[in-house]
C-alpha cells in the first residue's frame, strides 16, 4: 500500500498500479484513450495528463502522463490544476480536429468514450476550420463495419488485435495526419475476436456490423446479463432487446471468467433468436389446424403423461429446465441427450474434477500460467476465448525478467520492447495445425490415440509410479521428457484438453499428467473443454446417456418421450435416433426452433430462448452462472421450458403451485436433491431480492419512446409486463445505484456512457466486480482415491488401409449450430471437406479439390479434398458438425472412395 | 384569532336600503356594462373560418424538415426520442442504400418515426435536441379525431411536402 | 489502405538478392527483420519506388507477412509508393520556407510541369512534391532534387524554371 496526495488529499492506494489506474480506482473522472485495463499503457494519447509535484513544498510541478507513471507512497499530483485541465482539453480539441462530428449517424454515439472524454474535458466549440482529412473505408467482412474518418488514432485497434490476439491482417499504414488502420486490402478480419475491436475502439472506426441491420442506441435497449450459449467456457455477456428483437450482444466483464473479451461466434451468433424459423405455436400434428391453445395442449397432454414417460435432457438447456424435466419424469427415466462417448468423456472429467488431484483453473487463472501443454483440442475453434488466454500465459516467463529490472506489468510499450518475439513453453499436440502453433515450443501432428500415448508417456516421465507406455513409437518418449522437464520446472503448469477429439484417452492421460506433476499447493491446473454451454451442469446430474445400450434396454417401450431442447438427429446416426424414437408412442419436443427430431415429433412445445428465459448454466470449470430473461416476449408461448415442464408436471398430478415457480426455487430443489449442485442456487438470486426496496432496472433510465413504441399495437398502453422470477424489472424503474455484479444489466455511470464505465463497477481498476465476480464454483466435493484415470493407456496407433479415422475438425463458425443460423456467422462458416495428407490424397490418386466418397456406417458423403500435409496417414479430417455433416456418430471410422 | 396572512378582511352584513332592495340601479348598471361591449372590437374568432394569428414561438405539430435539395434531413439519431419527457416519439433507424442518396441527407435514416400525439405536450424539446435541424413544430393545431389509433402520427403526417421546397416560406 | 493495382510479378535480380543477403548477415538469427528497412532502400533505388508486387516479394524473402512491409513502407515519407520521375523536386514546406515562399514556388512548379505534386509529368522525367523541413532555414525556400539530392537556395520562380531547363539540358548531354 502506497499512500499518495491527490490536489492535497491523502489517499491509501495500491502500489505498482499506475497512477491514471489508482485515480479511476478512487472514482476521479480522468479522461484517457490509449490506456485499456487488460492492454496496459503506451502513453501515446497524451489525454491523462495530470500535475506531478516534487513534494508538498513543490508548487510550480510538472505534466505528466498519469498512465505512464507508477504509483509510489509520498507522490503528490493535481488531477485539477488548471494548466493540466488546460493541457488535456487542448490535446482532446487537436484530437478531434478531423473528427467528422457525425455522431447523429453513427453507431457509437450514445456509448462513445470519445464522446464521453470530450465532455469530461469541456471541448465544446471546435475552433479548427480548415479542410478535415478523410480516407476510404474497407469492407471488412459480414461482422465489422469500418468508418476510418472518425479515427482518433489511439491504436488501441491494432494493440488489442496484433499485440494482444495475435492477429495478422490488421495494421497501422502511414504517419503523421494520415495514419490509417486497417488491412492491406478488403476483406474479412480473420481473428476470431475482431468483434471485440467494436468495444476496444473508443469511437465509431470499428462497430458492430449486425447491429446496423437494426440499430438501435445503447440507451434505447432493454438488457439483461446474460451467459453465452456458444460454447462451455460460459463467457458472460449482455444482451440487448427492442421492438421484441434481440439486436445486440456486448460483453460484460467477469473477472474471473471472460474479462473484457469474447470471441466473435459468442458476439455475433445470436441471431437465430430472430430467426422466422421459430416455433411459433404449440402443435399437435394429429390436430386439425395443427396450432393449438394452451387449453388444447394440455387436455391433450394429459392422458399422455400418466403412463411411461421417459425424458432426454439437453446439454444446452439450462439446469433448472433439465431439473424439471428430471422432475416430471422421475430420476430412472431421465436420460441425458448427448452421444455415448461424449458421455462416457464427461463421466471421466468429472471423476477427475471429483478427486481434487488436480487445481480447475477459471479463465483468469489459466491467464496465469507460465508452462502450456494442449492435448487434443483446437483452442481457437473449440474454446476460443481460452485460446485468447493461452495465449497471454505464453508471455508469463519472458515478462517475469521485466519484474527484475523494475518494468512494471502494466508498462505495455516497455514489456513488448523487452519480450519481442520470446515465449514461454507452449506443447500442442493435435493432429493438425493450429492458429496458436505459432506460439508453441512444439508441435505434434500425432492421431488421438497417440495424442494420449504421448500424454501417459509424459505422466510416466513425471512420474514413475504410473504407468509406462508400451510399445512407444520412436522419438515418443525423447518428447515427452522433454516435455515433461519443462512442466516440471514450471511454477504454474497448465494442461488443456478437451472432449474434441471423441477420444476419452486422452482426457484420462491429461488427467494423469496433471496429477503426476503435484500435490498440495503445487496442484496442477487442468482446464478441459466440453461440448455444450450446460454439458457439465447435465453430465453431474449423473443421468446415463439415452444412446447408451444399457439405458435402452431399460426404457423399452415407452408412452411418452419428451425431448428437451436438443436435435437428437445431429448427434448420432440416423437410424440409431429413429429407432429409439419409433420406439414412443408419444414423442413431444420442447425448443425453440424447427429442426429435424421436432419434425419426428407428435406434439411440439415451443419454448423460449436464453432471452426469453431465466436459467442458470455449468460451464466447463464448474462455476454455475445464471442468466437473464431480456425481454417478455410478445407471444405468450415462448415460455421457459422449465414453466411448461412444471406446468406439466402440476397437470399430471393434479396439484398447482401455490406462488409461481422461480428458478431460484428449482435450483434449491435441485441442491437439496443432489449435494453435487450445493452453492448452485447461489448463483441465481431469489426472485424477491430488492435493494433498498426496488428491483433493477432492464432499461436506463434514457430508455425512450415507451409511450409511442407500442402505440401502432395498442394505443392504451397496457401495464408493462412484470417478472415474478427474478429480482429484475423489465422497464427502467428501480435502484439505480451499484447492482450485485451477477445483476448487472448494463455497465453505465454518469458521464460514462460507453462500456468503459465498467471500472465503476470495479473494487479496483480491471479487479474483481463489487460483491465478487459472478457465479459460484461447484465442485468442492472431494473423492480423493479414485485414479482409474490412471489406466487405458490405448495400443498404438496403426493406419488401416482399409478403415480410415475419423477427426471431427471443429470450427469456429459453423460447428456450433444455433451460432450458425446469424447471417454472418454462416457466410463465414467453411464448406463440408474432407481433409487428408499428401501421401494419403497421392495413393487415392486425388488433388485438392477433387472429390471423394466418405462412406461411414453405411452412410455415405461427397465431399472435395483439402490437403493438409500434416494429417497422420489414414486419418481424415471433417468439419465437426456443419450442418451437412450432422448425424455421425463419434468417434468414428469410414472408407474413402475417389468418386 | 389573528389571521395568519393578515389580509383577512371581516365583511359586513347589513340590511340593504330602499334602493338597492328595489335592484333597479344595478340592473342598469350592468345592461350598460352590455351594450358597451357591443361596440367594442370582438375578442371572439370565428373558426375555422378565421385562424389565430400564432405568435413566433408557437409550437403547433412537428413537421419533418426536408433540406434544400429535398432529401430527408433526419438521421434517426434519436435525441428528439430521448428528449421527449412524454417518451412519445419512436423511430426504427435503417441504413441508406446506394441510390437513395437524393431521398436522406446522411448515411442513416428514419424508416419508422412515430408521435403518439396524444402523448405529446408540445414542449419542444425534440426540436431544441435535433442536431440536424429536422424537427419543427411549426404546423397547424394538432387536429381532433374519432379514434385514438389516428393519434398515432407516422412520417406520413409529419415529413414536409416536397412540393415546400420549390417556393421556401417567406420571411424564413 | 494501399490501392493494389499490380500484379505483376517481379523478379529481384541475383545482384540484389545477393546484396540483400549480405544485409541479412548483419542482424542475429531470427531478427531478421530488422533487414527490412535497408532492403526497402535498395529496392526503390533499383525500381525508383516500391510497388506492392515487389514489397510482396520483399515480404517473401524475409518471411514476413506482406502487411508487414506495407506498415514499414508507408511509414516513411521517403519511400515511394507510386511510380516518380526521374528528378524528384523536393520543395521544402515547413514553417520559415512558407514564410518566403515556399508555397508560391509548389504553385509554380506545378503550372510549369503540369503535373499535381506527387505524380509523373508525361515524359518521365519530373515530380515534384513537398517536404519537411530540409534545414536551411536561412537559404529559404528550399528545395533538393533526389535521386542525387543536390540542393537549391533562395528559389525564385525564374531559377527554378532555370534548374528545369539546366536539369533537361543535362538530360540530353548525357
Amino acid at each position: 500500500m502506497a499512500v499518495i496526495y491527490i490536489d492535497n488529499v491523502p489517499y491509501e492506494v495500491k502500489a505498482g498500479k499506475n497512477l491514471l489506474e489508482a485515480c479511476l480506482s478512487l472514482g476521479f473522472d480522468l479522461p484517457y484513450f490509449c490506456w485499456h485495463p487488460a492492454m496496459g499503457s503506451v502513453g501515446a494519447c497524451r489525454q491523462c495528463a495530470v500535475k506531478l509535484f516534487k513534494d508538498d513544498q513543490d508548487t510550480k510541478g510538472r505534466l505528466v502522463m498519469s498512465c505512464m507513471e507508477s504509483v509510489r507512497d509520498n507522490l503528490y499530483c493535481s488531477i485539477e490544476d488548471t494548466t493540466a485541465k488546460a493541457f488535456r482539453s487542448q490535446v482532446i480539441e487537436w484530437l478531434m480536429t478531423n473528427h467528422p462530428h457525425d455522431c447523429a449517424v453513427c453507431d457509437e454515439g450514445g456509448s462513445c468514450h470519445l464522446q464521453d472524454m470530450t465532455v469530461m474535458t469541456g471541448h465544446a466549440y471546435r475552433r479548427f476550420n480548415y479542410k478535415k482529412r478523410t480516407y476510404n473505408n474497407q469492407y471488412l467482412g459480414p461482422l465489422i463495419n469500418h468508418e476510418m474518418n472518425r479515427c482518433i488514432q489511439c491504436y488501441r485497434c491494432v494493440r488489442f488485435y496484433k499485440d494482444y490476439a495475435g492477429g495478422k491482417d490488421l495494421d497501422v499504414f502511414a504517419a503523421h495526419n494520415n495514419v490509417y488502420f486497417g488491412r492491406a486490402t478488403d476483406g474479412v478480419l480473420e481473428n476470431e475476436f475482431s468483434g471485440n475491436l467494436a468495444e476496444v475502439c473508443p469511437t465509431g472506426v470499428f462497430t458492430d456490423k449486425t447491429l446496423k441491420e437494426h440499430y438501435t442506441r445503447k440507451w434505447d435497449l432493454t438488457m439483461a446479463p446474460s451467459i453465452c450459449q456458444h460454447c462451455s467456457l460460459g463467457c458472460n455477456i449482455i444482451a440487448g432487446e427492442r421492438y421484441g428483437e434481440l439486436r445486440q450482444i456486448t460483453n460484460r466483464y467477469n473477472g474471473d471468467v471472460n474479462g473484457y473479451f469474447i470471441c466473435d461466434r459468442g458476439r455475433f451468433g445470436y441471431e437465430y433468436v430472430n430467426s422466422l424459423n421459430r416455433i411459433q405455436h404449440p402443435l399437435i400434428r394429429s390436430h386439425v389446424p395443427e396450432a393449438v391453445n394452451r387449453e388444447t395442449l394440455f387436455d391433450h397432454l394429459k392422458p399422455l403423461l400418466s403412463g411411461k414417460v421417459i425424458g432426454v435432457g439437453s446439454p444446452r438447456a439450462s439446469l433448472e429446465s433439465n431439473f424439471a424435466l428430471r422432475q416430471l419424469v422421475g430420476e430412472n427415466q431421465f436420460f441425458s441427450g448427448v452421444p455415448e462417448t461424449t458421455a462416457e468423456m464427461m463421466e471421466i472429467i468429472l471423476s477427475v474434477f471429483n478427486t481434487g488431484d488436480v487445481r480447475i483453473p477459471s479463465m483468469k487463472e489459466t491467464e496465469e500460467a507460465d508452462v502450456v501443454l494442449i492435448l487434443g483440442e483446437d483452442l481457437n475453434n473449440s474454446a476460443p476465448r481460452l485460446a485468447l488466454s493461452v495465449r497471454q500465459a505464453v508471455r508469463n516467463n519472458p515478462v517475469e525478467v521485466a519484474n527484475t529490472i523494475n518494468i512494471p506489468a502494466w508498462h505495455d510499450a516497455a514489456l513488448r520492447e523487452l519480450v519481442q518475439s520470446e515465449k514461454g513453453d507452449c506443447f500442442i499436440a493435435y493432429p493438425v495445425i493450429t492458429k496458436l502453433d505459432e506460439l508453441a515450443s512444439g508441435t505434434y501432428y500425432i492421431s488421438p490415440d497417440e495424442i494420449a500415448r504421448l500424454g501417459y508417456a509424459i505422466a510416466n516421465f513425471l512420474d514413475p509410479q504410473a504407468s509406462a507406455v508400451p510399445d512407444l513409437q520412436g522419438n515418443m518418449q525423447g518428447h515427452a521428457v522433454l516435455i515433461g522437464n519443462s512442466l516440471q520446472k514450471a511454477k504454474n503448469p497448465l494442461i488443456v484438453t478437451g472432449v474434441s477429439l471423441q477420444n476419452p484417452s486422452i482426457i484420462k492421460a491429461a488427467a494423469a499428467i496433471a496429477a503426476a506433476l503435484g500435490e498440495g499447493d503445487r496442484k496442477a491446473m487442468l482446464a478441459v473443454v466440453v461440448p455444450d454451454c450446460n454439458s457439465m451442469g447435465l453430465a453431474m446430474m449423473n443421468a446415463p446417456s439415452i444412446l447408451n445400450s444399457t439405458a435402452l434396454s431399460t426404457i423399452g417401450s415407452p408412452d411418452t418421450l419428451i425431448i428437451l431442447e436438443n436435435d437428437l438427429f445431429s448427434i448420432s446416426q440416423e437410424a440409431q435416433i429413429s429407432e429409439i424414437l419409433d420406439r414412443s408412442t408419444n414423442i413431444i419436443v420442447l425448443d425453440h426452433l424447427h429442426n429435424p427430431t421436432s419434425a419426428r415429433a407428435d406434439i411440439v412445445i415451443p419454448v423460449g430462448t436464453f432471452s426469453e428465459a431465466d436459467g442458470t448454466l455449468v460451464n466447463n470449470e464448474g462455476r454455475a452462472q445464471a442468466y437473464f430473461q431480456v425481454y417478455m416476449p410478445k407471444n405468450e408461448n415462448l415460455r421457459e421450458s422449465w414453466r411448461w415442464l412444471s406446468d406439466l408436471k402440476n397437470l399430471r398430478d393434479g396439484t398447482t403451485d401455490a406462488n409461481n415457480v422461480t428458478p431460484h426455487d428449482l435450483i434449491r430443489q435441485l441442491a437439496d436433491k443432489m449435494p453435487q449442485f450445493t452453492g448452485a442456487d447461489q448463483a441465481m438470486p431469489t426472485a424477491d431480492l430488492r435493494i433498498k426496496d426496488q428491483k433493477i432496472p432492464r432499461e436506463p433510465h434514457r430508455y425512450s419512446g415507451r409511450t409511442a413504441m407500442n402505440a401502432n399495437l395498442d394505443v392504451s398502453e397496457p401495464k408493462p409486463p412484470s417478472d415474478p422470477d427474478t429480482p429484475l424489472s423489465f422497464t427502467m424503474e428501480g435502484y439505480k445505484g451499484l447492482q450485485p455484479a451477477p445483476l448487472n444489466s448494463f455497465f453505465w455511470s454518469p458521464g460514462w456512457n460507453s462500456n468503459q464505465s465498467v471500472h465503476k463497477y470495479q473494487m479496483e481498476v480491471g479487479g474483481a466486480l463489487y460483491g465478487g465476480n459472478p457465479g459460484v464454483r461447484l465442485f468442492n466435493h472431494i473423492n480423493p482415491g479414485d485414479r482409474s484415470y490412471m489406466n487405458g493407456i490405448p495400443p498404438r496407433f496403426k493406419p488401416d488401409k482399409e478403415n480410415w479415422e475419423m477427426l471431427p475438425l471443429p470450427h469456429l463458425f459453423g460447428s456450433e449450430a444455433l451460432s450458425s443460423l446469424s447471417k454472418g456467422i454462416a457466410e463465414l462458416s467453411p464448406q463440408p471437406y474432407v481433409a487428408i495428407n499428401s501421401m494419403d490424397a497421392e495413393s487415392l490418386n486425388v488433388d485438392e479439390g477433387s472429390i471423394l466418397q466418405v462412406i461411414i456406417e453405411g452412410v455415405q458423403y461427397e465431399l472435395p479434398v483439402k490437403i493438409k500435409p500434416e494429417l497422420p496417414a489414414r486419418t481424415a479430417g471433417l468439419p465437426y458438425n456443419l450442418q451437412e455433416l450432422t448425424g455421425i456418430k463419434w468417434p468414428a471410422h469410414g472408407q474413402l472412395v475417389k468418386g | 384569532m389573528e389571521s395568519l396572512s393578515n389580509r383577512k378582511k371581516v365583511l359586513e352584513q347589513k340590511p340593504m336600503n330602499f334602493w338597492e332592495r328595489l335592484y333597479l340601479p344595478a340592473i342598469f348598471q350592468g345592461m350598460a356594462i352590455t351594450f358597451k361591449h357591443m361596440f367594442k372590437k370582438k375578442e371572439t374568432i370565428f373558426y375555422p373560418e378565421v385562424e389565430r394569428e400564432f405568435s413566433e414561438n408557437w409550437r403547433g405539430m412537428h413537421s419533418l424538415k426536408r433540406d434544400e435539395q429535398g432529401r430527408e434531413r433526419c438521421t434517426a439519431c434519436g435525441l428528439c426520442a430521448l428528449s421527449c419527457p412524454a417518451e412519445a416519439i419512436t423511430m426504427i433507424a435503417a441504413e441508406r442504400q446506394k441510390g437513395e442518396e437524393h431521398l436522406y441527407r446522411e448515411e442513416k435514416y428514419a424508416a419508422v418515426y412515430e408521435i403518439n400525439m396524444l402523448r405529446c405536450i408540445f414542449c419542444g424539446l425534440c426540436e431544441e435536441a435535433c442536431p440536424k435541424e429536422a424537427i419543427y413544430l411549426d404546423g397547424p393545431i394538432v387536429p381532433a379525431n374519432y379514434l385514438r389509433k389516428d393519434f398515432i402520427y407516422g412520417k406520413d403526417k409529419l415529413v414536409e411536402d416536397p412540393i415546400n421546397i420549390e417556393s421556401p416560406v417567406a420571411g424564413n | 489502405m494501399l490501392r493494389v493495382t499490380e500484379t505483376e510479378h517481379v523478379d529481384f535480380s541475383s545482384e540484389l538478392l545477393s546484396k540483400f543477403g549480405e544485409i541479412v548477415k548483419r542482424y542475429p538469427e531470427g531478427k531478421h527483420k530488422a533487414a527490412l528497412l535497408p532492403i526497402l532502400h535498395l529496392v526503390q533505388a533499383e525500381y525508383g519506388w516500391l510497388s506492392p508486387a515487389s514489397m510482396e516479394r520483399v515480404a517473401g524473402y524475409l518471411d514476413l507477412k506482406p502487411i508487414e512491409v506495407y506498415e514499414v513502407a508507408t511509414f516513411y515519407t521517403m519511400f515511394f509508393l507510386r511510380p516518380q520521375g526521374k528528378y524528384v523536386l523536393e520543395v521544402c514546406r515547413t514553417g520559415p520556407c512558407c514564410l518566403v515562399g515556399a508555397e508560391k514556388i509548389m504553385e509554380h512548379l506545378e503550372n510549369k510541369l503540369g503535373v499535381k505534386e506527387g505524380e509523373v509529368t508525361a515524359d518521365g522525367q519530373f515530380s515534384w512534391r513537398g517536404v519537411e523541413c530540409l534545414a536551411a532555414c536561412g537559404m529559404g525556400p528550399v528545395l533538393q532534387i533526389g535521386p542525387e539530392y543536390t540542393f537549391h537556395e533562395n528559389l525564385t520562380s525564374e531559377s527554378v524554371d532555370q534548374l528545369l531547363v539546366d536539369l533537361k539540358n543535362k538530360d540530353l548531354s548525357i
